[in-house]
C-alpha cells in the first residue's frame, strides 16, 4: 500500500479516538450510587455503559457497511448508522432506568449539579433528597447522554472504516475496534473519576486533557494497526 | 421464501431472546447479588449487619457477561466447525459457559465472604452456597443460550460481518450494561432498603445499612430474585429486547419501504431511528413531568 492510503487510516483512527474520548463525558454515569438512588445519572460504571452504547453502535456500523461499501456517501451512511444504533441503545436503557427510578424507588429525577436545568428551565434543588447528590434521569441528562451516545457510535465507526480501509477482514477490523473502543473508554474513565452528569456537570471541563490523552493512545494504535497491515 | 420475511421472523426471535435474555440476566445478578448492589452487601458487615445474602461480584456485570457468552459462542463456533448441528452446539457452549459461571460464582462467594469473617465477623452459610448456585447458574444459563442463539441468528440471517464469538461478546457487554443500569435500581434502593420510606433515595449515612429480614425469616439472594421478578427483572428484559428489536426493526423497514435501492433504504433506516430516538426523549420527560407533580419537591 501507498503512503497515502497508510496515513488515511491513521488520522482517521487518531481522530476516531478523540471522539470516543469526548462522548464518553456527556453520558451521564452515576455508579452504584446512582443504583442507590444516591446520585443522579444511570446506574453503572463509565466504561462500561459508555462500551455498551458503542458496540451497539459497532454492530449497527458493521451491517451498514457490508450493505453499503465504502464510497464516500457509503462512509457517511456508516458512520451516521453508527450513531442511530448508540443513541436507541441509550436511549432506551436511559427511559427504562427512568422508569424504575419513578415508579419503583418513587424519587424525582433531579440533576445535582445545576439550580435549573438548562433545557426545560425546571428547578432542580427543591427535588434533591438531602444526603443525596440527585437521582434519575432528568432532561438535561438524557439530552446529554443522546449526544454522548450520537459520538460514541461515530467514533467506533470511524475506527472500523479506518481498519477495513487498511484491508483488514471485518472480522479483525471487529475485534480491533472493540478493543479500541476500551482503550479510549477507559482514558475518559480515568479522567473523570467516578461520576459525572453531561455537559453541564463541572468534571466535564477537565474533557480536553482527557481528548489529548485519547488522542496520543489512539495515535500509538494507529501506527501499530498500520504496521499490521503491512 | 422471501428474505425480507425471513429476516423479519429472525428479528422477531431475536428480539423475544433478548427480552428473556435481559430478564433472566438481571434476576441472576438478584440472585447473586452481583454489580452494583453489591456493593452494600459488601459493606453491611461494617455496619453491623450480618447477613445471608449470596455476595459476588465479578468485575461487574457487562464484563463477566462478555466472558461467559464469549465462551458459549467461542465452544459453539468450534463445534459447529467439526460439522455438527448449530443448535446442538449452541446449548453446548452455553453449557460449558454455565461450569465457567458456577466455578467463578463460588470462588467469588468465598473469597469476599472470607474477608470480611475475621474483622466483622460475617460467617460463611455453606447452605447459601448450596441454595444459591442453581439458581444463578439456571439463570445464567437461560441468558447466555438466548444471546449466543441472537448471536447465531445475526451472523447468519441478520447481515451482519462479525464472527459469531465477537458478536456473542459484544452481545453479554451490552446485556450487562443493560442490567446494571436498570436492574440493579430496583434491587439496590428498592429492595435493599425497604425499611427506609419509600422516595427518598438512600442518603450516604445509611448506607450499609440494608435490610436483612425477610417476610419470613432471614432474608437472602432467593428472596431478592422473588421481589424482582415483579418489576426490575421484567423492565430489564424488555430494555433489551426492545433495544435489538428496535435497532433492525428500522433497518429491515428500509429495505421494504425502498424501491431497490440501498441508499435510499439506509436513509429511511436512519430518518425511523432519529424519530424513534425522538420518540424515547418525549417519553422520558413525560415521565419526569409526572413525578414532579406526583411527589412534588422534598418538604422536610
Amino acid at each position: 500500500m501507498d503512503a497515502v492510503s497508510l496515513a488515511i487510516p491513521l488520522i482517521e483512527m487518531t481522530i476516531a479516538g478523540a471522539i470516543i474520548n469526548a462522548s464518553v463525558h456527556f453520558i451521564p454515569v452515576g455508579g452504584a450510587p446512582a443504583a442507590m438512588a444516591t446520585s443522579t445519572g444511570v446506574g453503572t460504571g463509565t466504561t462500561q455503559l459508555a462500551a455498551g452504547a458503542g458496540f451497539t453502535g459497532l454492530m449497527g456500523a458493521a451491517v451498514m457497511a457490508a450493505t453499503v461499501g465504502l464510497s464516500l456517501t457509503g462512509i457517511a451512511l456508516i458512520l451516521v448508522s453508527g450513531a442511530i444504533s448508540s443513541m436507541i441503545m441509550l436511549g432506551v436503557t436511559m427511559l427504562i432506568g427512568q422508569l424504575i427510578y419513578v415508579f419503583g424507588v418513587g424519587v424525582v429525577p433531579a440533576a445535582d449539579k445545576c439550580e435549573i436545568d438548562p433545557i426545560t428551565k425546571d428547578p432542580q434543588k427543591p427535588y434533591v433528597t438531602p444526603g443525596t447528590t440527585g437521582h434519575g434521569v432528568p432532561t438535561v441528562c438524557f439530552i446529554s447522554g443522546l449526544i454522548g451516545a450520537a459520538l460514541g457510535g461515530i467514533g467506533g465507526a470511524l475506527a472500523y472504516i479506518a481498519m477495513l480501509k487498511l484491508g483488514l477482514s471485518p472480522a479483525l477490523a471487529g475485534m480491533l475496534a472493540v478493543g479500541f473502543f476500551f482503550i479510549n473508554a477507559v482514558l475518559a474513565s480515568y479522567n473523570i473519576g467516578g461520576t459525572i452528569e453531561g455537559f453541564h456537570d463541572p468534571k466535564f471541563k477537565k474533557m480536553p486533557n482527557g481528548v489529548i490523552a485519547s488522542t496520543v493512545a489512539s495515535l500509538l494504535f494507529g501506527i501499530i494497526a498500520v504496521a499490521m497491515a503491512l | 421464501m422471501d428474505p425480507t420475511l425471513i429476516a423479519l421472523g429472525a428479528l422477531a426471535l431475536s428480539g423475544a431472546l433478548a427480552t428473556v435474555a435481559g430478564c433472566a440476566e438481571d434476576l441472576e445478578s438478584d440472585v447473586g447479588s452481583q454489580s452494583n448492589p453489591n456493593s452494600q452487601v459488601q459493606l453491611a458487615p461494617q455496619m453491623g449487619n450480618i447477613h445471608r445474602y449470596f455476595n459476588k461480584a465479578i468485575s461487574g456485570e457487562p464484563v463477566s457477561y462478555g466472558l461467559y457468552v464469549a465462551v458459549a459462542g467461542t465452544v459453539a463456533y468450534a463445534i459447529m466447525q467439526m460439522g455438527l448441528n448449530p443448535i446442538l452446539a449452541l446449548i453446548l457452549g452455553a453449557g460449558v459457559a454455565a461450569f465457567v459461571h458456577g466455578a467463578y460464582a463460588i470462588s467469588a462467594y468465598l473469597g469476599r465472604i472470607v474477608g470480611q469473617s475475621k474483622n466483622f465477623g460475617q460467617p460463611v452459610y455453606w447452605d447459601i452456597v448450596m441454595s444459591h448456585i442453581g439458581p444463578i447458574v439456571g439463570h445464567g444459563f437461560i441468558a447466555v443460550f438466548c444471546m449466543v442463539l441472537m448471536a447465531y441468528l445475526a451472523n447468519t440471517i441478520l447481515g451482519n460481518p462479525f464472527p459469531l464469538p465477537l458478536i456473542a461478546l459484544i452481545f453479554g457487554i451490552t446485556v450487562g450494561a443493560i442490567g446494571s443500569s436498570t436492574g440493579d435500581v430496583h434491587y439496590g434502593a428498592e429492595r435493599e432498603y425497604q425499611k427506609y420510606p419509600f422516595g427518598g433515595g438512600v442518603p450516604v449515612a445509611n448506607h450499609g445499612d440494608i435490610d436483612v429480614k425477610a417476610e419470613y425469616g432471614l432474608r437472602n439472594g432467593m428472596d431478592s430474585s422473588y421481589f424482582c421478578s415483579r418489576l426490575g427483572g421484567v423492565l430489564t428484559g424488555l430494555c433489551f429486547g426492545l433495544i435489538v428489536f428496535l435497532d433492525g426493526w428500522r433497518g429491515i423497514l428500509g429495505n421494504i419501504l425502498q424501491g431497490g435501492n440501498v441508499t435510499t433504504a439506509s436513509v429511511i433506516s436512519i430518518v425511523i431511528g432519529l424519530i424513534i430516538v425522538a420518540i424515547l426523549a418525549v417519553v422520558n420527560r413525560k415521565v419526569e413531568v409526572f413525578a414532579r407533580n406526583k411527589y412534588g419537591p422534598y418538604t422536610k
